[in-house]
């Protein structure tokens, strides 16, 4: 399973989401284990459909991101475009695309209170290794026009914004 | 994949109902772990109708698997109307609805439901304070709370490393 989380980063999300596997320790695997393996302990879940749908969804996953300069384009034609920050409040108030908001309980509510929202979303995090979570999170309730930013913040920083300045987290 | 099952469940989510924070509800219910991808939080309101008091609205907030949500969707809109106690009374396939018959690994995912159903109305009828009617679980917030460092020390790659905000 490491080799397929390497190939397929989403496919823990992609595996619990369609068949209840690697969700929690009563369904979770084993870096060691084999993709069959694990096929074969949930109820003997075909291996060629298992692999069919972590391909497609990775190719999901790939349909969702936005590439930092094509946001830079939307964002002048479209003023209902809405940036998510999905970072800490610390990383927020030190640096942030001018015209996000910082995921809340009050801006969660209000995007989840619509159900069938289409308004354009983008959700940002650091460096892209989070956002596709909370956009899978969002899309699951309802939320239809969701994207994230390729490479997050840190990629706008260097392909769109060098003002925005760059961090770690130390 | 042309598995019925699934394609009740896309039916469901393609239009799930009452999704979210009830602000003024009367009792909370809260399930999950915060190891596991499969938490599910339910808001209940009551009202007053012929001297009983029946569930006005519901709503929920889920992470994860897409059977809770299409569960909790599909429960939520049937105990509107019902007491709590005929609430309670439902037992996890009627809760399921018109998803049908769960397979046996799919069945948690309504008794998630079912348990915070359960921990809504378990309690006192009619809470005073929701927030004490459950202890808190994770949600996507805290997941992801959890995912950062509290207080992270930023350093800024520029060469100040003041954490300086602009």
């Amino acid at each position: 399973m490491s080799a397929v989380l390497a190939a397929f980063p989403g496919a823990q999300r992609a595996l619990f989401r369609r068949y209840h596997v690697g969700g929690c320790s009563s369904c979770g695997f084993q870096p060691t284990e084999t993709l069959a393996e694990v096929c074969a302990r949930n109820g003997n879940l075909p291996v060629a459909e298992v692999l069919a749908h972590l391909r497609a969804s990775h190719a999901e996953d790939h349909r969702v991101l936005i590439e930092p300069q094509e946001l830079a384009r939307r964002r002048t034609t479209e003023p209902d475009l809405l940036l998510v920050d999905i970072r800490s409040r610390e990383e927020f108030e030190a640096v942030h695309i001018p015209g996000s908001v910082l995921l809340s309980q009050t801006v969660m509510q209000e995007l989840l209170a619509a159900g069938t929202n289409t308004r354009p979303i983008v959700i940002v995090d650091h460096q892209g290794r989070h956002a596709l979570d909370a956009a899978a999170y969002f899309a699951g309730h309802g939320l239809q026009n969701i994207r994230c930013l390729r490479g997050g913040i840190d990629a706008w920083s260097q392909e769109v914004d060098p003002t925005v300045r760059r961090y770690r987290l130390g | 994949m042309n598995d019925p099952l699934q394609e009740r469940l896309q039916a469901a989510l393609a239009r799930p109902q009452n999704l979210g924070e009830l602000p003024d509800a009367d009792a909370v219910g809260t399930v999950g772990n915060s190891d596991c991808g499969e938490m599910l939080r339910l808001w209940v309101k009551f009202r007053e109708e012929n001297g009983r008091k029946v569930i006005d609205r519901a709503t929920f907030q889920s992470f994860g698997c897409e059977t809770a949500i299409a569960v909790a969707s599909l429960a939520t809109e049937l105990i509107r109307g019902k007491t709590a106690a005929e609430a309670l009374a439902l037992k996890t396939e009627q809760l399921a609805g018109e998803l049908g018959p769960l397979p046996p690994m799919k069945i948690h995912c309504a008794q998630l439901v079912e348990g915070a159903l359960r921990s809504a109305l378990g309690g006192p009828a009619r809470a005073e304070a929701p927030a004490a009617t459950a202890p808190p679980a994770p949600t996507l917030m805290d997941r992801m709370a959890a995912a950062k460092p509290s207080a992270p020390r930023i350093v800024f790659l520029d060469g100040d490393g003041t954490g300086a905000a602009r």
